[in-house]
Protein backbone atom coordinates (compact mmCIF):
# COMPACT_ATOMS: atom_id res chain seq x y z
CA UNK A 1 0.00 0.00 0.00
CA UNK A 2 1.05 3.30 -0.80
CA UNK A 3 0.72 6.49 1.35
CA UNK A 4 -1.51 8.32 -0.85
CA UNK A 5 -4.01 5.29 -0.62
CA UNK A 6 -4.49 6.05 2.91
CA UNK A 7 -4.29 8.75 4.76
CA UNK A 8 -1.21 7.68 5.82
CA UNK A 9 2.81 10.21 5.53
CA UNK A 10 6.09 8.08 5.06
CA UNK A 11 8.40 9.10 7.76
CA UNK A 12 11.57 9.32 7.81
CA UNK A 13 12.58 6.07 7.84
CA UNK A 14 10.35 5.15 5.19
CA UNK A 15 7.45 3.61 7.09
CA UNK A 16 4.10 4.30 6.90
CA UNK A 17 2.36 6.54 9.83
CA UNK A 18 -1.53 7.16 9.67
CA UNK A 19 -2.03 11.00 9.26
CA UNK A 20 -5.73 10.62 10.51
CA UNK A 21 -8.33 8.03 11.05
CA UNK A 22 -11.39 8.55 9.17
CA UNK A 23 -14.52 6.08 8.29
CA UNK A 24 -15.30 5.43 11.92
CA UNK A 25 -18.27 3.88 13.20
CA UNK A 26 -21.78 4.20 10.70
CA UNK A 27 -19.77 6.24 8.37
CA UNK A 28 -17.90 3.46 7.20
CA UNK A 29 -21.44 2.57 5.08
CA UNK A 30 -21.15 3.02 1.69
CA UNK A 31 -22.35 5.30 -0.28
CA UNK A 32 -25.04 2.79 -1.80
CA UNK A 33 -26.43 2.88 1.88
CA UNK A 34 -26.17 6.46 2.17
CA UNK A 35 -28.33 6.97 -0.83
CA UNK A 36 -30.83 4.56 0.20
CA UNK A 37 -31.40 6.31 3.44
CA UNK A 38 -31.91 9.88 1.90
CA UNK A 39 -34.13 8.73 -1.54
CA UNK A 40 -36.26 6.28 0.86
CA UNK A 41 -36.58 9.51 3.44
CA UNK A 42 -37.52 11.98 0.36
CA UNK A 43 -40.46 9.22 -0.26
CA UNK A 44 -41.62 8.46 2.84
CA UNK A 45 -41.89 12.53 3.89
CA UNK A 46 -43.95 12.99 0.78
CA UNK A 47 -46.14 10.01 1.02
CA UNK A 48 -46.90 11.20 4.58
CA UNK A 49 -47.53 14.77 3.53
CA UNK A 50 -49.72 13.41 1.21
CA UNK A 51 -51.86 11.59 3.36
CA UNK A 52 -51.84 14.31 5.74
CA UNK A 53 -52.97 16.83 3.74
CA UNK A 54 -55.45 14.25 2.04
CA UNK A 55 -57.26 13.40 5.07
CA UNK A 56 -57.53 16.75 6.84
CA UNK A 57 -58.99 17.93 4.03
CA UNK A 58 -61.60 14.87 3.22
CA UNK A 59 -61.46 12.67 6.41
CA UNK A 60 -62.69 9.27 6.03
CA UNK A 61 -66.32 8.42 5.97
CA UNK A 62 -66.86 4.79 6.62
CA UNK A 63 -64.92 1.58 6.04
CA UNK A 64 -67.18 1.70 2.49
CA UNK A 65 -65.29 5.11 1.65
CA UNK A 66 -61.95 3.50 3.21
CA UNK A 67 -61.70 0.28 1.36
CA UNK A 68 -62.67 2.44 -2.02
CA UNK A 69 -59.62 4.80 -1.02
CA UNK A 70 -57.23 1.69 -0.70
CA UNK A 71 -58.32 0.16 -3.51
CA UNK A 72 -57.36 2.34 -6.17
CA UNK A 73 -54.63 0.88 -8.07
CA UNK A 74 -52.06 4.13 -7.80
CA UNK A 75 -52.69 4.27 -3.78
CA UNK A 76 -51.88 0.64 -3.48
CA UNK A 77 -48.90 1.21 -5.69
CA UNK A 78 -47.80 4.16 -3.30
CA UNK A 79 -48.42 1.90 -0.73
CA UNK A 80 -46.10 -0.06 -1.78
CA UNK A 81 -42.72 1.72 -2.21
CA UNK A 82 -44.52 3.46 1.12
CA UNK A 83 -43.85 -0.09 2.57
CA UNK A 84 -40.29 -0.80 0.79
CA UNK A 85 -38.85 2.33 1.52
CA UNK A 86 -39.57 2.42 5.52
CA UNK A 87 -38.60 -1.14 5.44
CA UNK A 88 -35.01 -0.21 3.68
CA UNK A 89 -34.92 3.20 6.04
CA UNK A 90 -35.22 1.68 8.87
CA UNK A 91 -32.45 -1.02 7.97
CA UNK A 92 -30.35 1.43 7.07
CA UNK A 93 -30.73 3.17 10.51
CA UNK A 94 -31.21 0.65 12.69
CA UNK A 95 -27.64 -0.73 11.63
CA UNK A 96 -25.98 2.76 11.80
CA UNK A 97 -27.33 2.73 15.83
CA UNK A 98 -25.56 -0.91 16.07
CA UNK A 99 -22.29 -0.01 13.91
CA UNK A 100 -21.95 3.04 16.68
CA UNK A 101 -22.79 1.52 19.86
CA UNK A 102 -22.78 -2.21 20.44
CA UNK A 103 -19.12 -3.13 19.85
CA UNK A 104 -19.05 -6.73 20.74
CA UNK A 105 -19.08 -8.39 17.07
CA UNK A 106 -21.26 -11.42 18.44
CA UNK A 107 -23.87 -8.91 19.87
CA UNK A 108 -24.12 -6.80 16.90
CA UNK A 109 -23.91 -9.54 14.52
CA UNK A 110 -26.56 -11.87 16.68
CA UNK A 111 -29.07 -8.25 17.13
CA UNK A 112 -28.85 -6.70 13.12
CA UNK A 113 -29.42 -10.69 12.27
CA UNK A 114 -33.11 -10.53 14.01
CA UNK A 115 -33.55 -7.40 13.38
CA UNK A 116 -33.41 -8.23 8.92
CA UNK A 117 -35.35 -10.95 9.62
CA UNK A 118 -37.75 -9.05 11.37
CA UNK A 119 -38.25 -6.24 8.87
CA UNK A 120 -38.10 -8.88 6.20
CA UNK A 121 -40.95 -10.25 7.69
CA UNK A 122 -42.40 -7.00 8.36
CA UNK A 123 -42.25 -6.40 4.40
CA UNK A 124 -44.03 -9.70 3.64
CA UNK A 125 -46.76 -8.57 5.77
CA UNK A 126 -46.68 -5.65 4.45
CA UNK A 127 -46.40 -7.26 0.86
CA UNK A 128 -49.57 -9.75 1.74
CA UNK A 129 -52.26 -7.05 3.18
CA UNK A 130 -51.81 -5.10 -0.39
CA UNK A 131 -52.01 -8.02 -2.61
CA UNK A 132 -54.99 -9.84 -0.75
CA UNK A 133 -57.09 -6.80 0.66
CA UNK A 134 -60.22 -6.93 -1.87
CA UNK A 135 -63.19 -4.49 -2.77
CA UNK A 136 -66.15 -5.84 -2.99
CA UNK B 1 -5.20 16.05 27.78
CA UNK B 2 -3.48 12.89 28.89
CA UNK B 3 -3.77 9.88 26.64
CA UNK B 4 -5.37 7.86 29.16
CA UNK B 5 -7.95 10.19 29.72
CA UNK B 6 -9.44 10.34 25.89
CA UNK B 7 -12.99 8.02 25.53
CA UNK B 8 -11.92 5.25 23.31
CA UNK B 9 -15.50 4.29 22.63
CA UNK B 10 -18.98 6.73 22.08
CA UNK B 11 -19.96 6.37 25.40
CA UNK B 12 -23.17 7.95 25.56
CA UNK B 13 -22.92 7.69 29.15
CA UNK B 14 -19.22 9.47 29.57
CA UNK B 15 -19.69 12.38 26.60
CA UNK B 16 -21.64 15.72 27.06
CA UNK B 17 -22.81 16.65 23.86
CA UNK B 18 -23.88 20.19 22.64
CA UNK B 19 -26.92 21.35 21.85
CA UNK B 20 -26.86 20.16 17.84
CA UNK B 21 -25.75 16.96 19.35
CA UNK B 22 -28.64 16.47 21.18
CA UNK B 23 -30.61 16.76 18.79
CA UNK B 24 -28.97 14.49 16.32
CA UNK B 25 -29.12 11.53 19.10
CA UNK B 26 -32.75 12.42 19.39
CA UNK B 27 -33.72 12.22 15.94
CA UNK B 28 -32.15 8.28 16.27
CA UNK B 29 -33.94 8.07 19.58
CA UNK B 30 -37.23 9.17 17.76
CA UNK B 31 -36.13 6.58 14.65
CA UNK B 32 -35.40 3.24 16.71
CA UNK B 33 -38.76 4.19 18.29
CA UNK B 34 -40.95 4.33 15.46
CA UNK B 35 -39.52 1.33 13.95
CA UNK B 36 -40.51 -0.51 16.70
CA UNK B 37 -43.95 0.96 16.25
CA UNK B 38 -44.23 -0.32 12.55
CA UNK B 39 -45.28 -3.69 13.37
CA UNK B 40 -47.77 -1.70 15.54
CA UNK B 41 -49.08 0.56 12.59
CA UNK B 42 -48.97 -2.20 9.86
CA UNK B 43 -51.74 -4.41 12.18
CA UNK B 44 -53.81 -1.52 12.49
CA UNK B 45 -53.93 -0.86 9.21
CA UNK B 46 -54.76 -4.63 8.81
CA UNK B 47 -57.72 -4.04 11.18
CA UNK B 48 -58.78 -1.27 9.33
CA UNK B 49 -59.10 -3.37 5.83
CA UNK B 50 -59.99 -6.59 6.94
CA UNK B 51 -63.47 -6.05 7.96
CA UNK B 52 -66.23 -3.32 9.17
CA UNK B 53 -65.83 -4.53 12.70
CA UNK B 54 -61.82 -4.17 12.64
CA UNK B 55 -62.46 -0.51 11.08
CA UNK B 56 -65.49 0.09 13.50
CA UNK B 57 -62.88 -0.91 16.44
CA UNK B 58 -60.65 1.42 15.19
CA UNK B 59 -62.86 4.18 15.17
CA UNK B 60 -64.25 3.47 18.64
CA UNK B 61 -60.10 3.31 19.88
CA UNK B 62 -59.63 6.78 18.59
CA UNK B 63 -62.29 7.48 21.61
CA UNK B 64 -60.15 6.12 24.26
CA UNK B 65 -58.39 9.59 25.87
CA UNK B 66 -55.42 6.95 26.56
CA UNK B 67 -54.75 6.12 22.64
CA UNK B 68 -55.35 9.99 21.94
CA UNK B 69 -52.42 11.00 24.31
CA UNK B 70 -50.48 8.08 22.81
CA UNK B 71 -50.50 9.02 19.29
CA UNK B 72 -49.96 12.22 19.98
CA UNK B 73 -46.57 11.24 21.34
CA UNK B 74 -45.64 9.22 18.17
CA UNK B 75 -46.96 12.01 16.09
CA UNK B 76 -44.42 14.46 18.38
CA UNK B 77 -41.35 11.69 17.41
CA UNK B 78 -41.95 11.44 14.17
CA UNK B 79 -42.20 14.97 14.01
CA UNK B 80 -39.10 15.43 15.67
CA UNK B 81 -37.66 12.75 13.70
CA UNK B 82 -38.84 14.83 10.48
CA UNK B 83 -37.82 17.95 11.07
CA UNK B 84 -34.30 16.95 12.37
CA UNK B 85 -34.16 14.58 9.44
CA UNK B 86 -34.76 17.43 7.07
CA UNK B 87 -31.88 19.15 8.58
CA UNK B 88 -29.32 16.52 7.84
CA UNK B 89 -30.17 16.21 4.55
CA UNK B 90 -30.10 20.36 3.99
CA UNK B 91 -26.51 19.80 6.16
CA UNK B 92 -25.56 17.04 3.25
CA UNK B 93 -26.15 19.40 0.80
CA UNK B 94 -23.59 21.82 2.63
CA UNK B 95 -26.23 24.28 4.05
CA UNK B 96 -26.30 25.42 7.36
CA UNK B 97 -22.77 23.58 8.25
CA UNK B 98 -21.30 26.87 9.94
CA UNK B 99 -21.32 25.75 13.71
CA UNK B 100 -24.09 29.18 14.71
CA UNK B 101 -26.18 27.89 11.73
CA UNK B 102 -26.43 24.43 12.65
CA UNK B 103 -27.34 25.47 15.94
CA UNK B 104 -29.82 27.60 15.00
CA UNK B 105 -31.37 24.86 12.66
CA UNK B 106 -31.26 22.28 15.40
CA UNK B 107 -33.43 24.82 17.58
CA UNK B 108 -35.66 25.89 14.88
CA UNK B 109 -36.22 21.62 14.70
CA UNK B 110 -37.59 22.02 18.19
CA UNK B 111 -39.64 24.87 17.33
CA UNK B 112 -40.84 23.30 14.53
CA UNK B 113 -41.73 20.21 16.92
CA UNK B 114 -43.27 22.27 19.09
CA UNK B 115 -45.82 23.81 16.68
CA UNK B 116 -46.68 20.71 15.20
CA UNK B 117 -47.31 18.84 18.87
CA UNK B 118 -49.15 22.71 19.41
CA UNK B 119 -51.58 22.88 16.24
CA UNK B 120 -52.30 18.50 16.92
CA UNK B 121 -53.51 19.41 20.66
CA UNK B 122 -55.65 21.81 19.14
CA UNK B 123 -57.27 19.82 16.77
CA UNK B 124 -57.65 16.85 18.94
CA UNK B 125 -58.77 18.32 22.11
Amino acid sequence: MLARDCHCRTNTRGMLVVKRVQFLGSSRSGLGEWLVQRMSALYIAGFLLYLIIRFSADPVADYDAWLQWFGNGMVRAAFGVFGLSLVAHSWVGMRSVYLDYLHPFWLRLTVTGLTGASLLALLVWMGRLLVETRIP
Amino acid sequence: MRKSDRPVFLNLFRIQLPFAGVTSIVHRVTGVLWVLLLPVATYFLQLSLENREGFNAIMALWENPVVRVLTWLFAIMLAQHFFSGVRHLLLDLDIGVKKQQAVRSAKLCWLGTAIVALILGVCWW
